[in-house]
């Protein structure tokens, strides 16, 4: 068999190889398909052959279809000409459908005129054509010929009126442009440009609100792709509010752009400059932003471009070096600040500490500037807190922080308390009584101060001095709950300390003074346990030991107050739980546990010389009925909050155990995984089973999907010893010029060059201790310069082999779990 | 957050009390059940900057990237509104220069 005779199956027969049935269904089919090109030469085959109607309106549909096609990509003459092809081959009307849409938007305006003179054109076409030749016939100059068009055409007998209506606008006589504009009848072709100018009118008019609304709403109601859209685009753009008028400038074309910033009254000077912001976005890069101004500083106002430029460069940290060049050099303070706002701005919090530092310290040099230097101060000492984190959670470093700022700035009274409280908890009581004394007579009259010197009062053990402050609360507000609870618990302890001592009838005169001040009926229940055990008479007392834990909450929550009570008075808790008949064999229900959880939090705080120690011995009898509650029905915040509790009691067991018990109700949840791993692995991170970290991990990025950015950050400090990189990825922000980040030289050097001498080795002294910085400067000798240079050098050779080597694990004594075990 | 005295239309060497008499107007002319998302800005503007510490604060610790906005606020001085010309009608409906 020849290759030739072999034909090929997927080839489609030719059009003229096919007969006239076969090939008009190939036609119709390729016509459904949309492919109108291989429709248009089907369709010409079969009308070579006959000029059957079904086929010259198959072809007209073919010609319709490619045209609309070519129009929707902008290709409008080549869509004109396969409608005309569709008028002369197919013998349809030319003036209908799109036709006249996409003359006008081709600009073909000779050829509209042409056809608006042809006497065959149909009544309804004629009218719509007018109507969008209006805009058309207002541009022509005054020496054109107009179109021959019959004597009562409605294009010319309105056009003198239009054109004076201009006129009027433009030489700003609105009661002529009234009188013309009543003049443009509403069938007019003309009718569209009446609301425009009308709006126009009330833009430019001086007197602002109610005729701006009224300007607004005209505009909103004018016609979209009428005649005069490109003048109607103009005012809708102009209308906008402030920052995106400028940004709709874009969709614009130039006279319409130079429209809207006439309407504005931007200055001719000030034009190309918002014409390219525009370009740029309401949302523009910084860098981008930044060399606009910079490059347009002179047509606008004193300082404005250096004064924007200077707040971009934290955003666009790489024009440094040309701030320098075009818009002067910063001074020293300056740039600490911009180094600062740089790395804040990127999230780099540790790096920003040493740039904030040196600006505090050369701003607290000039009298004038103590107040920025102390607000600097006081960022420094709360930079890693969360919001509204109580006292107690600052380390020394950042109690020196505020310390300095209440130096700099002693009326700071917000800072004031804060300090004292931090020094309260970290037990400098001498500190905080110093602080008091400065801060008392500035602020006499402040309760809350007032009621921090009632508490630094009663941990110095100074009961007296603590309750002439209590009263000073008390008469500035007399139903203060806070210092009467105070006050009550410190005689409270007046009265233990006597119960020791078997000082009974001292003891319950501590207790009657206990009971001028408390009103709580738990305080009322502890006050009646006290007498209890102040009472020369064991018979009567045992009852009203009874009487106690029932009024305490019952056999768990009142069995933990007296073994509370047990560890304070140095007495055995099993022998007081049994004289109180405390039952603990039966299952407490979960309501008791989480009133338990609630003790522990509320005893901690109220009782501030309670050693964490104390809280887990009276725990101690109470832990075989709690590891059978575990597996109790709990709400989910009931839960949380008992999980909280064992976590901060260092209750590894029953953490656990919960942990556990809330994963079978809530897989994954979570607070509780890492609730679950802190029991486990809280101190031997590096002992986490591969299978736990992926469970974190998991647990991770499910918090943070949840919003949950505080169970995130506790995972992530969790497994920070381990994955030091895990949620740190390596920043790609171009801190300075454009620097490469793997090069830590050029990363120095530009520290260096931004911050100065003197945050380089305030930097230095911070990462390698003061201890081995003097050791080095000794060593190195030399002046200031050399000295940094020096350590630039050897700083990036250290960060160079700390990239090659894998990162030392931190002990976990380092780990930073601050707010967790943290008494 | 936008600029807080951009969004109050008080200028940066505002005092206290023209802040306060700004922002009163400006949540009386915006209540929250009409916008609520507007009045939060207002609000979160005032906080900013109600008082000398807390303009001072502003000052030192914002590090939000000045806007397009921002810059034709600054401007509105020198913008001086006008009619446009008549010819410039004529261009915007499409005489040729």
């Amino acid at each position: 068999m020849s290759r030739k005779a072999k034909a090929n199956p997927k080839k489609p027969p030719s059009p003229h190889d096919m007969d006239s049935a076969a090939l008009a269904e190939r036609a119709e089919a390729e016509l459904a398909l949309s492919r109108h090109k291989e429709a248009i030469e089907l369709y010409k085959e079969l009308l070579k052959r006959e000029r059957r109607p079904v086929w010259v309106d198959g072809l007209a549909a073919c010609y319709a279809g490619r045209a609309h096609s070519l129009a929707a990509k902008g290709m409008l003459k080549e869509a004109l000409v396969l409608w005309r092809n569709r008028q002369q081959l197919c013998g349809k009307p030319l003036v209908e459908g799109p036709y006249l849409t996409w003359l006008m938007q081709a600009g073909e305006r000779g050829e509209a005129v042409r056809l608006l003179a042809d006497p065959s054109l149909p009544e309804a076409a004629r009218a719509e054509l007018e109507t969008r030749l209006a805009a058309t016939l207002l541009t022509l100059p005054s020496d054109t010929q107009l179109p021959d068009l019959p004597a009562d055409s409605a294009l010319l007998r309105h056009r003198p009126a239009a054109l004076a209506a201009l006129q009027a606008y433009g030489q700003g006589d609105l009661a002529a442009l009234g009188v013309c504009l009543q003049a443009i009848p509403f069938r007019s072709p003309y009718r569209d440009l009446k609301p425009l100018l009308k709006a126009l009118a009330l833009l430019t008019t001086d007197s602002a609100a109610a005729e701006a609304t009224e300007a607004t709403e005209v505009i909103a109601r004018l016609p979209v792709d009428g005649p005069f859209e490109r003048l109607a685009a103009a005012l809708r753009c102009a209308a906008l509010p402030a920052g995106r008028w400028l940004t709709a400038l874009r969709d614009l074309d130039e006279n319409g752009r130079q429209l809207v910033l006439d309407l504005k009254g931007c200055p001719d000077p000030l034009r190309p400059l918002l014409l390219e912001l525009a370009k740029l976005g309401d949302q523009p890069n910084p860098g981008q932003f930044f060399d606009l101004l910079a490059r347009h500083r002179r047509a606008l106002p004193d300082g404005l471009a250096a004064n924007v430029c200077r707040r971009l460069l934290p955003h666009a940290s790489n024009r440094l070096k040309f701030h320098a060049d075009v818009l002067g050099t910063l001074p020293e303070v300056e740039l600490s600040h911009l180094a600062a706002l740089t790395a804040e701005a990127h999230g780099d919090r540790g790096l920003a500490m040493p740039h904030w530092q040196r600006m505090a310290e050369l701003l607290g040099g000039d009298p004038e500037k103590k107040r920025q230097a102390a607000l600097i101060w006081r960022r420094l000492s709360v930079m890693d807190l969360a919001p509204l984190e109580e006292a107690g959670a600052l380390y020394p470093d950042d109690i020196v922080c505020m310390e300095r700022s209440v130096d700099l700035d002693p009326d700071q009274r917000d800072t004031q308390l804060r300090l004292i409280a931090e020094l309260r908890h970290v037990g400098a009581l001498q500190q905080a009584r110093a602080r008091l004394d400065q801060a008392l007579p500035r602020f006499p009259k402040d309760a809350e101060l007032l009621l921090e010197a009632v508490r630094v009062a009663l941990a110095g053990k100074a009961f007296k001095k603590a309750v002439g402050l209590a009263k000073r609360v008390l008469e500035l507000d007399p139903i203060n709950p806070k210092v009467r609870r105070l006050i009550g618990q410190a005689h409270f302890s007046h009265a233990r300390k006597q119960i020791k001592a078997k000082n009974h009838p001292s003891a319950r005169k501590e207790l009657e003074a206990a009971a001028e001040w408390l009103r709580g009926s738990e305080d009322g229940a502890t006050l009646n346990l006290l007498r209890a055990l102040a009472s020369d008479d064991p018979a009567s007392a045992d009852g009203a030991i009874r009487d106690a834990v029932a009024d305490l909450g019952g056999a768990l929550l009142g069995g933990f107050h007296l073994a509370l009570e047990a560890g304070r008075l140095g007495l055995d808790a099993a022998v007081l739980l049994a004289r109180g008949k405390v039952d603990l064999t039966a299952t407490p229900a979960p309501a008791a546990v989480a009133a338990l959880a609630r003790a522990l939090e509320a005893a901690r705080e109220m009782d501030t010389t309670l050693r964490g120690n104390a809280l887990r011995t009276a725990l101690h009898p109470l832990r075989p009925a709690l590891r059978r509650a575990a597996s109790g029905r709990y709400a989910e915040a009931e839960q949380r909050l008992i999980c909280e509790a064992w976590l901060r009691r260092k209750e590894k067991e029953l953490l656990r155990l919960y942990a556990d018990a809330a994963l079978k109700h809530w897989p994954r949840q979570p607070l509780f995984v890492y609730f679950k791993a802190m029991a486990q692995y809280a101190d031997m991170p590096y002992n986490m089973p591969e299978r736990m970290r992926y469970n974190l991990e998991d647990a991770a990025e499910a918090a943070l999907a949840q919003g949950d950015r505080r169970t995130f950050q506790r995972i992530q400090d969790l497994l920070h010893p381990i994955e030091p990189d895990r949620f740190y990825p390596e920043d790609d922000y171009d801190f300075v010029g454009g620097l490469a980040d793997d090069d830590p030289g050029a990363m120095f050097e530009m520290l260096l060059r931004m911050g100065g001498e003197e945050a380089l080795f305030s930097m230095a002294r911070q990462a390698m201790g003061k201890k081995m910085f003097d050791a080095l400067r000794k060593e190195l000798g030399g002046n200031n310069k050399e000295f940094a240079r020096a350590l630039v050098e050897l700083m990036a050779q250290q960060a160079r082999l700390d990239d090659i080597q894998a990162p030392a694990p931190r002990k976990p004594s380092d780990i930073n779990q601050r707010n967790l075990f943290d008494d | 957050m936008t600029d807080p005295y951009r969004l109050l239309g008080v200028p940066a060497t505002a005092d206290d009390e023209t802040i306060r008499l700004a922002y009163l107007a400006a949540i009386r002319a915006c209540p929250p059940e009409r916008d609520r998302h507007r009045f939060e800005q207002l609000r979160a503007a005032f906080e900013a900057i109600a008082d000398a510490q807390a303009r001072l604060s502003h000052a030192l610790f914002d590090t939000t990237a000045p806007t397009p906005e921002d810059v034709l606020d600054a401007l509105g001085a020198v913008f001086q509104p006008r009619r446009p010309s008549e010819q410039r009608l004529r261009r915007v409906l499409g005489e040729k220069p």
